[in-house]
């Protein structure tokens, strides 16, 4: 009887360690902090670190772009946070603005992050109420950042220049 | 005190063996760049994976793992379930262990691919007793361990090596492209190590068949056939010895016939 308990227990032991095992290749974290991180993300525990959120959203506000999204991204290692990313998406879309013509490597780093955004989005769809932003919801600023990597007539607009960033 | 010995040998073969190799498998394929110090997971090469299998049939045909034992249709679901899990568990450390050696590309793996390939196959032929073969495996995993860990590590320090500046005087003016080989900090060495220690003590641990099966004997063909390859005066003093114990084994009553 006892044989069986220990062979049974050997089992579902070597059947969890084999998995943490294949999780580690497939996720391939680069540290003991990325471990814990993926360990957090599939226990379901996983959550983004608020004050430095705040910290890069001021950091935004201020127009240090780059920076905001550093501490975005140390915010959200695992890059499961929907809001954060929609924020990132949001800052490469501000840096990469340009009233002549948009920085296009910017644009779609941006249109990547906010495809991210809105994949992690439970309804597949994301609204951010933030004062200080003009556009709220992830659908709205995918369709921006799209439009502005697209070559189209208008772009010889000599208007355009007048055109406001949002 | 036959229920404790029981016990811990159940623990070993049940829960110990499967950690230790799987452990090896996790070890075997973890580097630490030099640059960032960040970890870099390789996968097993396909390579490594056919000379696991070379390696897992020579310890069949060595005698270190009896197959029919460890898997049989007279065994529990569950026993043979959980030797299944350990006997997957050896194949990827074998096949994690060769990766730690082999170095990640180069002039320098496909020598080392094809040396090892070659001794494998070498060895499917010899004839050979579990100590031997664990002898054997042992100063291979060593010889390879020493050439990429000690001699291609320090051909490719970052701050030049007593290797390099060796090599340099020797190869003046030669390339050394052929020899690439990516940085690893030193962690990386010592990673290997114990997983390969670790493999080694995995495999001295390993009995050729579970406990509860029975002792494996060699068939009695196979005895008939070696005492018939002996000299013939030796043949007889075989067949005298046993006579002598007072048993004669179904082999020599053949051989007398």
């Amino acid at each position: 009887m006892r044989h069986r308990v220990i062979q049974s227990v050997g089992i579902a032991w070597t059947c969890l360690l084999a998995f943490f095992v294949v999780l580690l290749y497939a996720t391939e974290p680069q540290s003991v902090g990325d471990v814990k991180t993926q360990a957090s993300v599939i226990a379901g525990t996983y959550e983004i670190d608020r004050a430095r959120f705040d910290a890069a959203r001021d950091l935004f506000l201020r127009e240090q772009y780059a920076a905001a999204r550093d501490e975005w991204g140390r915010a959200d290692p695992a890059r499961r946070d929907a809001r954060t990313q929609f924020y990132t998406a949001y800052a490469f879309y501000r840096q990469g603005w340009g009233r002549v013509y948009n920085d296009d490597a910017l644009f779609r780093q941006g249109l990547d992050a906010a495809t991210l955004a809105l994949s992690l989005s439970p309804a597949g769809t994301l609204a951010v109420e933030d004062p200080e932003l003009k556009i709220r919801t992830a659908a709205e600023l995918k369709a921006e950042l799209e439009q502005g990597l697209e070559r189209t007539i208008d772009d010889f607009n000599p208007l355009k220049v007048f055109r406001e960033r949002k | 005190m036959t229920n404790n010995r029981e016990r811990n040998r159940a623990l070993v073969r049940f829960i110990l063996l499967p950690t230790i190799f799987l452990i090896v498998a996790l070890l075997g394929g973890l580097r630490v760049s030099a640059e960032s110090s960040a970890f870099v997971f390789i996968a097993p090469p396909l390579v490594t994976l056919v000379l696991a299998l070379m390696l897992l049939a020579l310890f069949a045909r060595g005698g270190a793992l009896q197959l029919s034992h460890w898997l049989s249709s007279e065994n529990h679901p569950l026993t043979n379930v959980s030797h299944a899990l350990t006997l997957g568990a050896l194949f990827f450390a074998s096949a994690q262990s060769f990766n730690s050696v082999l170095p990640e590309r180069g002039l320098m793996r496909w020598m080392l691919s094809f040396f090892f390939l070659w001794t494998l196959w070498q060895n499917q032929f010899a004839s050979f007793d579990p100590r031997r073969l664990l002898r054997s495996l042992a100063a291979l995993f060593g010889t390879a361990f020493v050439i990429k860990h000690v001699l291609l590590a320090a051909l490719y320090a970052p701050e030049g090596g007593w290797m390099k500046r060796a090599v340099g005087v020797l190869l003046e003016g030669v390339t050394l492209g052929t020899l690439d080989a990516p940085a690893f900090a030193p962690a990386t060495g010592y990673i290997s190590f114990f997983a390969l220690a670790l493999y080694v003590g995995g495999l001295v641990l390993l009995p050729p068949a579970p406990d509860d099966a029975e002792p494996a004997s060699p068939p009695v063909e196979e005895i008939a056939r070696t005492i018939e390859r002996l000299p013939l005066a030796e043949r007889e003093s075989v067949r005298e010895a046993i006579l002598d114990s007072g048993r004669e084994p179904e082999a020599v009553k053949r051989l007398a016939d």
